[in-house]
Formats: C-alpha cells, sequence, structure tokens
C-alpha cells in the first residue's frame, strides 16, 4: 500500500487511542478528585499528574481548568477534541481506506465533540460527560474498524498506532505516578490508575492481591493476559508488523518490537516483587520511542520525505 | 434564433408534446399554486399547469407526500449528508470555511428515453469530434489548414500545451472523461452550452443523489422504472484499463488528486473506493527513468494508467509551471515514452476552450462527415471589429464569458447585470476581446423545486452527463441535474448557491443503445506514436555500427 496512506492510518490510530486513554484518565481524575485528596503518601495522580502526562508544568492547575483544557480546549493540542479532529482529518484522507461506516463513526463523533460538545456539558461535571461520550465513541469506532475492515495492510497500521500509542500513554502515566526515587511508595491511590486504563476488573481477576502501588504497576507493565498493559500491546505490535512487513526476518522495527517483547517478559520473571520498576518504564518507553522511528523510515520513508505533517 | 415574441414561440411549439391522459387537476391541491412560469418549458408540467404525460405519477406522488413530507425528508436528508461527510466547502479563500450538506433537490427530473437516446448520440459524436480534434491540433493540423479554424485562436488557448505536440496516446484516446453541459430552451430543443474535457467534476454527485433519494423518498420512485447509474465507476475503471499500456495482466490504475483542501476531494475518494484503486497525491508518486512509481510500504511500485484530477498547469514542474508543488517532475517525459497513461490526456483543455467551443460543429462535419445531432448555442467571437461592436451595444441583452475560465467564474448576465456592471464589462472586453465570448441568453427549462416551506416553485435547470471513452463511449443514464435556487436565476454552479437534482432516465425496453454507440471511424484506428520507436531502431542501429 501506498507510504503516505500507511503512515495516515499510523497516526490514524495514535490520535484515537489518545483521545480514548485521555478520556478516561480524565474520567478517572474527575471521580477521585470528587472524593478529596488522600493524604496518604505514595501514589499521586491528579489534575496536575495528568497534564504532566502530556508535557504541561502547570505551576498551580485548578483541577476544573485542567480537566478541561484537557476534554474540550481544540487550541491545546493534547485535548480530547484536538485528537478527535486530527483523527477525523486523517480519516477524511484514507476515506477510500477505511471503511464507510468507521469514517461515518469518526466524524459524527468529531461533530458531536465541536463547539462546546452538546448541551449540559457546560456544567461542572462537563469534562467528565465528555470523557463518558468520547470513551463511547471510541469504543465504537474501534469496534466497526474490527468488524468492518478487512484484515490487511492497512488495518495493520491503524493497530500498530493504536497500540504503540497506548504502551506509551500507560507508561507516561505510571512515570508521572510513581516517580523514581521513592524506594518504598505506599499504596496511595494505585487504584485510580487501574481506573484510568478502564484495568479495575481485569486486575481483581489476574491478580490475588489488593490494588496496591506495586502489583497495579506490574499488572499494567507485563500482564500479558490483559489486553491493554505494556507487555500485551509490544506482543500485538510484533503480530502485527509481521504480518504487514515484506520481509519480518530482515525488518528493524520487527526485531526490535520482537527484542523488547523478550525482554519484558524476561523482566517479569527476573525481578523481585517488590523491585522499583521507574528505570523500565523510562527504557521501555525510549525503546518505542526508536521503534516508532524505525517504522518510519521502514515504512513511511517517502511520505516522511516528501515533509507530511505527523 | 432568438424570437422576440417568445409567447407565440411557445405557443408554435408546445403542440408537439404528446398531452395523454391526465388526472383532473382539481384532484391535484398540493400543486393548485404551481404554475409554470412562461416563456420557459417546464419539464414536468403543460404551461397550464396540468402534468406532463411522464410526471403525472410522479406529481401525484409528491401531492400525497404533501409539503411536510418532503420538508421532513429534507431534515432526514441534511442530517444523513453530514454524518456521511458529503458536503460542500464554503466561505472564500482566507476566510474560515464551513461545511454545509450538498443541496440536493427532493423533486427529480424525469427524461423519457427517447429523449436519452437522442441526446446521448448527439453527446457521443460530439465528444468524438472533440477528440479528433485535439489529435489533430498537436499532430496535422488538417482543420487549421483547411482554414476552419484559426491557428492563432488554438495557439491563444490558455490551456494550448506546447508541450505535449506530437504525443499520441494508447488507441488514440485523449478525452476518457468527457462532461458536456446541455440546456433545454423553451422550444423543447437540447443544446450544448459548454464542453469539458479537462476533469469535469460532479459524477460523484450523481450516484449519491440516487442513493439518497432512494433512501429518502422511495414513494416516489413507485409507478417508474429509472435505469440505474452506479456502474460508471465500472466504466471508468474499464476504460482506463483498456489504455493502459501493461503488459501484465492486470493494470495498475491510479487516481491522482491534489488533496484533501480541493473541494472535490470527496469525488476522487470516492471514485477511488468505487474502483478499488489507489488515491494517490504527488508526493506518493516518483519517475525513474520515464517511468512512473508510487511509494508503498514495500519499495516502488509502477503505475500504468493515472486518472489525474488537477490542470495541466500544475502536473510536472519541468514541463509546466515550474512553480507547482503538486506536480511530478519527469511525468510528461513518461507520457511522452508511453509508458504510462494519463486520463485526460495533457493538452486536452484546447479542446474545452469557450472559443473553441464555436467550432465544434464544423469539426463534426469536417472529422466524422456528419450533420451535428446537438446545437450550440448562439455565440460571438469577439476578435472581429464588427461582431465586438455589434455586441458591445447589445451587452445588456447577451450573456458574456471568459474564454478560459470554468465554473461559472467570471460570466456576467447581460439582462441581470446595472448600468455600472455593463460599463465595466465594456471596458475590460474592449481591453482584450479575444479573451471574452458573448452568448445569446438561453430560456433555461425548469423544474419544480422544493422551497420554503415545502412548497415547489420552478426553478431552471441544466444537464451534464458524464461520458467515459476506452474502447468506446459509454454514457451513464442522466447526469448530474443542476438547479438554480434563487427564483429567476440562472447561475447552477453548486460555488455561487446552485443545487442538484437526481435525474431519471424512464426505461421504456429499448436497449439498441446499451452496448454503446458504435464507433465507426471514418479512419482507421489510431497508433501509438511511433516516433518513439523509430528512434530506438535508429539508436539500435548506431550501435550495431560501433
Amino acid at each position: 500500500m501506498l507510504a503516505r496512506i500507511a503512515h495516515e492510518l499510523y497516526w490514524l490510530g495514535r490520535n484515537l487511542a489518545r483521545a480514548e486513554f485521555t478520556a478516561r484518565a480524565v474520567e478517572a481524575v474527575f471521580q477521585a478528585e470528587l472524593q478529596g485528596t488522600s493524604d496518604k503518601p505514595g501514589v499521586s495522580f491528579g489534575s496536575g499528574g495528568l497534564l504532566a502526562m502530556f508535557g504541561d508544568v502547570d505551576e498551580s492547575p485548578r483541577s476544573r481548568q485542567a480537566l478541561g483544557q484537557l476534554t474540550l480546549d481544540a487550541e491545546r493540542p493534547g485535548s480530547m477534541l484536538a485528537s478527535i479532529e486530527r483523527a477525523r482529518e486523517g480519516a477524511r484522507t484514507v476515506r477510500d481506506v477505511i471503511s464507510a461506516e468507521m469514517w461515518e463513526a469518526i466524524n459524527t463523533t468529531t461533530l458531536g465533540l465541536r463547539g462546546g460538545g452538546q448541551p449540559g456539558w457546560t456544567a461542572p461535571a462537563g469534562p467528565y460527560l465528555a470523557s463518558q461520550y468520547v470513551k463511547e465513541r471510541t469504543a465504537l469506532i474501534w469496534g466497526v474498524a474490527n468488524r468492518s475492515m478487512l484484515r490487511d495492510e492497512a488495518k495493520c497500521f491503524l493497530d500498530a498506532g493504536g497500540l504503540i500509542e497506548i504502551s506509551d500513554m500507560v507508561l507516561r502515566m505510571l512515570r508521572v505516578a510513581m516517580p523514581p526515587g521513592d524506594a518504598s511508595p505506599g499504596d496511595g491511590q494505585a487504584l485510580i490508575l487501574l481506573q484510568a486504563v478502564g484495568g479495575f476488573h481485569a486486575y481483581l481477576r489476574a491478580v490475588t492481591a489488593p490494588p496496591n502501588a506495586h502489583p497495579v504497576a506490574r499488572f499494567l507493565l507485563f500482564e500479558r493476559a490483559y489486553p491493554d498493559s505494556v507487555a500485551a500491546c509490544v506482543d500485538s505490535l510484533n503480530e502485527v508488523f509481521t504480518m504487514a512487513d515484506a520481509g519480518p526476518r530482515n525488518s528493524k522495527p520487527v526485531l526490535r518490537v520482537s527484542r523488547l517483547a523478550a525482554d519484558l517478559d524476561f523482566q517479569r520473571r527476573a525481578l523481585p516483587d517488590g523491585a522499583e520498576l521507574s528505570e523500565i518504564c523510562e527504557q521501555t518507553q525510549q525503546e518505542l520511542a526508536r521503534i516508532d522511528q524505525d517504522v518510519a523510515e521502514r515504512y513511511f520513508a517517502g511520505a516522511a520525505a516528501a515533509g507530511l505533517r505527523r | 434564433m432568438v424570437n422576440g415574441d417568445t409567447r407565440r414561440e411557445y405557443l408554435r411549439v408546445s403542440p408537439q408534446v404528446p398531452i395523454t391522459a391526465v388526472p383532473d387537476s382539481a384532484s391535484l391541491p398540493a400543486n393548485d399554486e404551481y404554475r409554470p412560469q412562461a416563456p420557459f418549458l417546464d419539464e414536468l408540467f403543460e404551461l397550464d399547469g396540468t402534468p406532463r404525460a411522464t410526471a403525472a405519477a410522479l406529481v401525484e406522488q409528491l401531492r400525497r407526500l404533501g409539503p411536510a413530507g418532503l420538508v421532513e425528508a429534507g431534515r432526514r436528508r441534511d442530517a444523513i449528508f453530514m454524518q456521511q461527510g458529503i458536503t460542500f466547502e464554503t466561505g472564500n479563500v482566507g476566510e474560515a470555511s464551513h461545511e454545509r450538506p450538498f443541496p440536493l433537490d427532493l423533486v427529480p427530473r424525469v427524461l423519457s428515453g427517447q429523449e436519452w437516446r437522442d441526446i446521448k448520440r448527439g453527446l457521443a459524436q460530439r465528444i468524438r469530434a472533440l477528440n479528433h480534434f485535439v489529435d489533430d491540433v498537436y499532430h496535422a493540423r488538417e482543420i487549421v489548414r483547411e482554414g476552419l479554424v484559426p491557428w492563432r485562436l488554438v495557439v491563444s488557448c490558455s490551456h494550448f500545451a506546447r508541450a505535449v505536440h506530437g504525443i499520441r496516446p494508447p488507441g488514440g484516446v485523449y478525452t476518457h472523461v468527457a462532461g458536456c453541459d446541455l440546456v433545454r430552451h423553451s422550444d423543447g430543443t437540447w443544446k450544448v452550452i459548454e464542453d469539458n474535457v479537462r476533469i469535469p467534476s460532479g459524477i460523484s454527485y450523481v450516484l449519491e443523489n440516487r442513493a439518497a433519494m432512494a433512501r429518502l423518498v422511495p414513494e416516489l420512485f413507485a409507478s417508474y422504472r429509472v435505469r440505474p447509474v452506479d456502474h460508471y465507476p465500472q466504466l471508468l475503471l474499464r476504460a482506463l484499463r483498456s489504455v493502459a499500456p501493461s503488459a501484465e495482466s492486470e493494470a495498475t490504475v491510479v487516481v491522482w488528486t491534489p488533496g484533501p483542501a480541493n473541494p472535490a476531494y470527496f469525488e476522487h475518494a470516492f471514485l477511488a473506493r468505487q474502483m478499488g484503486v489507489e488515491l494517490v497525491e504527488a508526493s506518493d508518486l516518483v519517475v525513474r527513468d520515464d517511468v512512473l512509481y508510487m511509494r508503498t510500504t514495500r519499495g516502488l511500485e509502477r503505475a500504468h494508467a493515472v486518472y489525474r484530477r488537477l490542470d495541466d498547469d500544475f502536473v510536472d514542474p519541468l514541463e509546466f509551471r515550474s512553480d507547482s508543488l503538486l506536480g511530478v517532475p519527469g511525468l510528461v517525459r513518461a507520457y511522452r515514452a508511453g509508458s504510462v497513461a494519463i486520463a485526460n490526456a495533457f493538452g486536452t483543455g484546447v479542446a474545452d476552450d469557450k472559443a473553441i467551443y464555436c467550432f465544434v460543429p464544423d469539426m463534426i462535419r469536417f472529422y466524422l462527415g456528419e450533420e451535428p445531432i446537438l446545437e450550440n448555442v448562439k455565440t460571438y467571437l469577439l476578435s472581429e471589429p464588427e461582431v465586438l461592436e455589434h455586441v458591445l451595444e447589445r451587452l445588456d441583452q447577451l450573456v458574456v464569458k471568459p474564454t478560459g475560465e470554468s465554473g461559472g467564474r467570471g460570466v456576467m448576465i447581460g439582462p441581470h447585470a446595472d448600468e455600472a456592471e455593463i460599463a465595466r464589462m465594456r471596458a475590460v472586453i474592449s481591453a482584450h476581446p479575444e479573451r471574452w465570448i458573448a452568448q445569446d441568453v438561453v430560456r433555461l427549462s425548469t423544474v419544480p423545486t422544493v422551497g420554503e416551506g415545502g412548497v415547489l416553485a420552478p426553478r431552471h435547470v441544466d444537464l451534464r452527463p458524464f461520458a467515459v471513452f476506452g474502447e468506446r463511449i459509454d454514457i451513464v443514464p442522466g447526469g448530474l441535474t443542476r438547479v438554480a435556487l434563487e427564483d429567476g436565476s440562472l447561475i447552477v454552479n453548486s460555488s455561487r448557491g446552485g443545487g442538484s437534482k437526481d435525474t431519471w432516465v424512464l426505461e421504456d425496453g429499448d436497449t439498441a443503445d446499451r452496448a454503446g454507440p458504435p464507433i465507426a471511424d471514418t479512419q482507421p484506428p489510431a497508433l501509438p506514436d511511433l516516433r518513439y520507436g523509430a528512434w530506438t531502431g535508429q539508436q539500435q542501429q548506431q550501435q550495431q555500427d560501433q
């Protein structure tokens, strides 16, 4: 397929996943902050942390404002609206590749978010309602994509974008919530991390321990049975690249991804239970950035050379 | 041609249109207020307000639907179009553009099978002549030597392309896709008002309009058998494959779009999707050793035929405009080498220039030895001093158009213009008379159109049928009917407040035209240009000598 189209699909996947995970995080933080901040030491993830995840360091983040910025503020590149708008722009470009149903789902989502969203979203609960909407709609979009798109190269690149973005978001969140140097973080708000990726239920079924900081972080990093964990995403990335690549045995991104998958599996088994994870998070994130570069070089070289936007 | 006493002219002609069983007009309360506007011909109603024979059942269904039903269907239409993103960008350059649903009117236009066959024969004839003309202009120039078309007029066309002189594409086909604009005069005759053989657009709306009509107002179709239109993408694909220089079993066809910012991007994506081919932009294409490739995730892949949707000016910065960022350097070389087919061929714009338009009937007689089936509108070339003088005196009664423009830009309709506008136009024309033509005002026919509150009112329409020229000429039944939504307006371009209508060609069991009109050329089929082959032969000879 055309390099430019693959590039657009990859970024369509990334933007959709980014909007979805922003929505989940905003929703979790909104609920947590409603119940008052916990004084317990350890994991801290509030609206300040949320902004930090997107690279913004606001000195005195006011909760509602922060959440508002992340939802419907078209000026901020990290907001859900901006992500969805970019996704729509991308989808418009690849309209002939994605299914008509999928385009309609993305288009309707964007129209629903534009101009301040729907009546009632101006209320204090606005960010929450908007997040709910985005969460539902992105679930619908991915569902439609899985049911209506041919499982070919196009779908591979769309999925790859989504997977790399999900793992990146999870890693960012872990690094913000559990900064290095804190040798023995308390239990704190580890629950909020699970809620922020929507994995509370899966955690309860997979892990017998209560949702404390360490087991939660291990779960989000290593649990291959949970689809949004970093390890599971990297596994799936390996699959889609192997499928899309013309010569996977000789391909830099495929080799790098499979090495990362093996590495994560090794560390899951090798690391003792209480070991600090922040370093692994950092390394994994850097490795993902390198994979992103390799992907651009191997598959999108033509598109990148032509100076296309991201 | 235009008779001063239009009323009498209308009366004289109207008995030719058959009037058969017409329902009692008293039973049509919803259309009581509908009155066709004399002197214009209304395509669904007689002048006295009774429905025409072919339209009686349609009018009856519209009456049952009533204004409320039409308004409701209109609301659903807008919602569906917005959801599917079938929109039209409005607003000028620099302003924030906003999208609005493409304005489809819910009352269809009805053409009988016989009427359509006449139009189709006329169009096929015209397109063959235009194709001959393009070939002639870039090769032997016979029509010029015969003294029928002045050479100075040909070279002064803004779309005359020196770069393609002597190139003959595969099959000798230049005008693969053509869309001639037709209007219906008040005496019932069809006239060609404009030829589009560069990049005519609108076919996607023909297909989408039909799909939307079937979804929104299925009851209107109840008493009719309407000929389908949805095979157009397959016709186009077949035509493109037939001209592609590919030794492999399946040629790679691509649609080339200038990009998502183009107003017709929807159509480009639509056609690529319907044909199942790649939609490419300039950044996807690259020419290596006179062969066109596209950049894919697996390296370079060859493209054999390009359906391009951008103007000659932009396609190749090495041969046309050097500041074009939308072009592919070397494309014209690849085209000249015969390694890629381009549809429409470069340089076809010379045939749809508005000054050349006057000569099309002569071309038909010259190249085909036939009498034109479709007439031209009376047109004045302003390069002759006497004609210019005559036209300048009558500017308030004529339409003036710039020769090299399209999309209704720069057009002035005399009877609708005020004194100041006419005075300004007079000065502009006097400065460069060769850049303008004048035409008699055509009394465009009207079709009932849903207005405010679901009430029907007569609005002017034109028709753009789409023809595909590959191994033969195929024309999709009907075409795009454009309608001026303003009362009394004659401008139907969608960029200037026009809408569109579904165009029905009725099935009447006559399948004579299904296989496409025979192309009985007086000349043998054109061979690919031999110049290049001869050159390689010579080169081989030299190599052997060494």
